[in-house]
């Protein structure tokens, strides 16, 4: 087609979305309503691999160690660690100091420690552990769990795993909902669309008539479609950023300074809006279209 | 130019529209299709439009066997027809104007061949001055002459008229024939199916007089068969 017809296809295409306002109206609301849906569960996916990534890059280990292991066993055990490869740093942190660290951390909370004293103190006695790089992190613990007065290795592999199954169940319930928006969104679509071309067929009629091919009658209700995907992937665009902007208000400014929360640390918006919103744009148009399609072949016979 | 051979036309619901029509028509000729209601004439009209399909026997317009033709051609087939109806059917929300370029439009024509060919068109059917009136601000037969520009402005081979006199008077009906004899006289054919009788008596041309879907009379400046 000639480029003053595809005009004429954009320009009809906008006609109809306005002509048929209330059926637009309805239809933008649908496909932005999966759409955020869809924002969401990225937002957090996103999110999660980002902690994920920053807790893969960690190299620190802390080995608790067994009540009442001897001065001796602790001696030879710190040796022990300092001779395994990979390790930058092994300092003890007596179960003494241990409780004294966390009076400190708690601040003005501390009197809630007041219980705990030499006697009942609750915290084993530990090392902390820093490997040079992460890639020598698993053998670290696995050695470490192989000596007889360790209790337990906590390193940030656990956290990993259990983030990364939050993030698959995000991901596997999100999308079905957001599954089944999109389905409803593509029937309101087709709906729309059915009635945009009964609203014309007077005006299908005669084109026919006059020996329009079948394309050109089809394009500006192609057009339709896609416009109203696009418009709800604005507005969903919109949408996600304003509520993401909001939560990331709520959460507080970088400069948090205990070390579990700064884990949370959102990212930023920009740095997830680009990727929304271009992944917005392709499946509302798309979504737009193949609704489009299907409702022509219904509605339409040309 | 346009030639029925055997041609037999039975709707769905088995009722038979057309039986076994031989028929030739030449290049430039005026042609009234006439007969009693449900006689054949809008079928035989649908059929050169391909709108429907014969049943049987085979159908030639410009040489071109109608009914060997891909869908796709079927467009393109059209644009060499020009069509009017007795409801006029112009889009009530476009101008004369408008109405006139939208089949322009269809076959991307460009702005400026639009430009001309419209206003030209118009004056050829006598409407120069209502271009931009929309349809509910003209009379029955402004209405018919905008119908009638809009199914010319592509240069037709062939007019088909499906009762264009129907919805008006006699005096509006006559400028209507008018228009359609200086047609036929620049070379198109014409093809016509009505009622009116005057029209028919008064015109001398062909007649072709259809009953219950076969031609029962064919007359070179012929008048109104009447069979009862
Ligand atoms: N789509 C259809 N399905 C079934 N029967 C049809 C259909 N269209 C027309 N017919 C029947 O075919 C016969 C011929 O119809 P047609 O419209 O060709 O008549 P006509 O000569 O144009 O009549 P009129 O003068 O009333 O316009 C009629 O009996 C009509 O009822
Ligand atoms: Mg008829």
């Amino acid at each position: 087609m000639k480029i003053r017809t595809w005009k004429r296809m954009v320009r009809q295409g906008f006609l109809n979305v306005f002509r048929n306002r209330i059926m637009s109206l309805a239809s933008i609301s649908a496909i932005a309503a999966a759409l955020f849906v869809l924002g969401l569960v990225m937002a957090v996916v996103m999110n999660i691999n980002n902690i994920v990534s920053s807790l893969e890059s960690k190299v620190e280990i802390t080995v608790f160690l067994k009540d009442n292991t001897s001065k001796a066993d602790i001696d030879n055990i710190e040796q022990q660690i300092n001779s395994w490869d990979g390790i930058s740093e092994c300092q003890f942190i007596s179960k003494h100091q241990a409780l004294n660290k966390w009076r400190e951390e708690w601040g003005d909370k501390k009197y809630l420690l007041d219980g705990y004293h030499e006697s009942n103190n609750p915290l084993p006695d530990s090392f902390q552990i820093t490997a040079i790089k992460p890639e020598f992190v698993e053998g670290i613990v696995e050695k470490a769990n192989s000596i007889q007065a360790v209790e337990k290795v906590q390193y940030s592999k656990d956290v990993v795993d259990s983030i990364t199954s939050i993030a698959s169940t995000t991901r596997i319930f999100g999308l079905s909902i957001v599954g089944i928006l999109i389905a409803m969104a593509m029937v309101i679509i087709n709906n729309t669309i059915r009635l945009s071309v009964y609203s014309r067929r007077r005006e299908i009629n005669i084109m026919k008539y006059i020996g329009a091919t079948d394309w050109y009658i089809r394009w500006p209700f192609l057009m339709e479609g896609m416009l109203l995907g696009l418009f709800g992937a604005v507005l969903s665009s919109g949408l996600v950023a304003a509520v993401y902007s909001l939560l990331e208000k709520r959460m507080g400014g970088p400069s948090i300074e205990n070390n579990l929360l700064s884990l949370f640390q959102l990212l930023p918006l920009d740095a997830i809006l680009y990727q929304i919103a271009v992944l917005f744009i392709l499946i509302g148009s798309i979504v737009g279209t193949i609704a489009s399609l299907l409702s022509m072949r219904k509605h339409l016979q040309v | 130019m346009i030639q029925f051979i055997n041609v037999t036309k039975e709707y769905e619901n088995g009722l038979r529209a057309l039986n076994n029509v031989n028929l030739i028509v030449e290049r430039g000729e005026f042609v009234f299709i006439v007969g009693a209601s449900g006689a054949g004439k809008s079928t035989l009209i649908k059929l050169l439009l391909k709108e429907i399909e014969p049943t049987a026997g085979a159908l030639f317009v410009n040489d071109r066997d109608l009914t060997q033709m891909k869908p796709k051609e079927i467009p393109f087939y059209r644009r060499s027809m020009g069509v009017v109806f007795q409801d006029f059917r112009l889009l009530p929300d476009k101008t004369v104007f408008e109405n006139v370029a939208f089949a322009m439009e269809i076959v991307e024509a460009s702005r400026k061949e639009i430009r001309r060919q419209v206003p030209a068109v118009l004056s050829m059917v006598g409407l120069a001055s209502k271009a931009n009136n929309y349809p509910s601000q003209l009379s029955g037969g402004e209405q018919q002459r905008a119908a009638l520009a809009r199914a010319l402005v592509n240069n037709p081979s062939i007019l088909l008229a499906d009762e264009p006199t129907g919805n008006l008077d006699s005096a509006t009906a006559s400028e209507i024939m008018k228009i359609l004899n200086m047609i036929n006289h620049r070379g198109t054919t014409v093809l016509m199916a009505t009622h009116a009788r005057d029209i028919v008596d008064s015109m001398k041309k062909r007649v072709i007089t259809f009953h219950k879907g076969t031609i029962v009379s064919d007359k070179e400046k012929g008048e109104y068969f009447f069979e009862d």
